[in-house]
């Protein structure tokens, strides 16, 4: 079965289509996943493909612009080489999509935390169990799924969550956020995994003009959370990561969730569906809405 | 000297395109149509220069309430400045009231180089909405 994704990518090697593979490896701990780089033919077979491949490897793509790229791409990871296609940080004819049919990836934290079997539905990640699309929605290859066991996702809606929140007052939605802010640290892990977050010099290490504390202060910690979320609106394509990375367990994707479905609802948008679509925020509609306006 | 904090009068910082709602504010004062002191103007290029940022460390930095003011949809003298910023701000807008920013705090409108008239009012309206948001506490926040 995986034997068909390696000679593919045998294949790609050899005819000299890609330079490189980014791909996935057994880690150490002969259980999980890691990211992995193949650009000899004999390395082909480290090549693995479960549930266990949670990363998004499109974050790499930008650091070998310019060199032809073999990925292999869950459908949420392919939406976010959507984004960077529409953005024009990508070549299409550089970036070769080894698309691999997906029902569901673990939760890595939620497995420690003890489920037994890994089919069970508690290990799976959040994101996946709201996750539409079992298939990549472009791709250049797609690697079938003989066993694949169908989504795992559960028919419910995929914003609840943020719903519950949003119909708190004000005065509790701010404690909530502050109480999950005060935690942050500032390790910016969450953008360093963002595939979109690829800005050169990012606002919150810029000094002329500091635009927001860099210490781990509340109102450092809230600027800093709110920008991070804002400039992902209409860009992020729910892969889960930064949630994932963040150390202190703040849960990021109840702000991007709130955006996503903003964006929806105002401008009938969504990121990374279509890649002749301009991004969200560089194009508008003549009928935008306007009425909160004066 | 300490001012009470209830009755103090609210600082609103007002980003100002050129074009329309700076002339609109000038040509307020020039007809001596009275309205609130508690604006502070920036003039920007167009209501699309505005940065979220901006609006960010306002309110971070203590301003009561930022109001984003432009040319009337289709007047924009770049043509589309104003399309942009619409849609930028729309997302801004329902964010921090989603965070539990009193979304009185921040608004946007459209004022033209000759409604004098609407900015005194707008002003006035903003500065009671502002009032009964209360002051902001951002700067009451812990630093460390
Ligand atoms: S913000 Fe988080 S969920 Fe969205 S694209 Fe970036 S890492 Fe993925
Ligand atoms: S990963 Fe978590 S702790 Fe680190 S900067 Fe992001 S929100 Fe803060």
């Amino acid at each position: 079965m995986i034997d068909e994704l390696k000679i593919k990518a045998r294949e790609l090697l050899k005819n000299k289509q890609v330079d490189l593979i980014i791909g996935y490896q057994r880690a150490s701990d002969g259980v999980l996943a890691m990211p992995c780089f193949v650009d000899r033919e004999e390395d082909v077979d480290k090549l693995i493909w479960d549930v266990y491949c949670v990363y998004n490897l499109a974050n790499y793509l930008k650091d070998y612009a310019g060199q032809k790229i073999g990925i292999i791409a869950k459908p949420c990871d392919v939406r976010s080489i959507v984004v960077l296609l529409q953005e024009n940080q990508l070549r299409r004819e550089n970036v070769y999509i080894i698309g691999v049919e997906c029902s569901g990836v673990i939760d890595e934290k939620r497995l420690r935390l003890g489920a037994k079997d890994i089919q069970e539905s508690a290990t799976f990640g959040v994101k996946c169990k709201s996750c539409k699309s079992s298939t990549p929605s472009i791709c250049d290859y797609l690697f079938k799924d003989k066993e694949k066991k169908g989504k795992i996702s559960e028919d419910k809606d995929e914003y609840e969550s943020v719903r519950k929140l949003e119909v708190r007052s004000s005065l509790e939605r701010l404690k909530f956020w502050e109480e999950e802010f005060s935690r942050c640290i500032r390790c910016y892990a969450c953008r360093q995994v963002c595939p979109m977050c690829y800005c050169p010099k990012c606002v919150a290490d810029q000094a002329m003009p500091a635009w927001f504390s860099k210490g781990a202060n509340l109102k450092g910690n809230l600027s800093w959370n709110l920008i991070r979320a804002i400039h992902l609106g209409g860009r992020c394509i729910d892969c889960g990561e930064c949630e994932r990375v963040c150390p202190v367990g703040i849960p990021l994707r109840e702000l991007n969730k709130k955006i996503e479905k903003d964006i929806k609802e105002l401008f009938k948008y969504e990121a990374g569906a279509n890649v002749e679509q301009k991004p969200l925020l560089a194009s508008f509609d003549k009928d935008d809405p306007g009425d909160w306006i004066k | 000297m300490k001012e009470n904090k209830e009755d103090r009068e609210p600082k609103i910082v007002g980003f100002l395109c050129n074009w329309c709602s700076y002339a609109g504010a000038d040509l307020a004062g020039t007809s001596r149509i009275e309205y609130p002191p508690n604006i502070r103007i920036i003039r920007v290029p167009c209501s699309g220069r505005v940065n979220p940022l901006f609006v960010l460390k306002c309110l971070m930095d203590g301003a009561d309430g930022v109001l984003i003011s432009g040319c009337h949809i289709g007047d924009c003298h770049y043509s589309e400045g104003n399309f942009y910023a619409r849609r930028r701000f729309a997302i801004l807008k329902r964010l921090l009231e989603y965070l539990g920013i009193d979304s009185r705090r921040f608004q946007m409108s459209w004022v033209s180089a000759s409604e004098g008239d609407k900015w005194s009012k707008l002003i006035k309206e903003l500065v009671q909405e502002i009032k009964q948001a209360g002051p902001n506490k951002s700067n009451d926040k812990k630093h460390d």
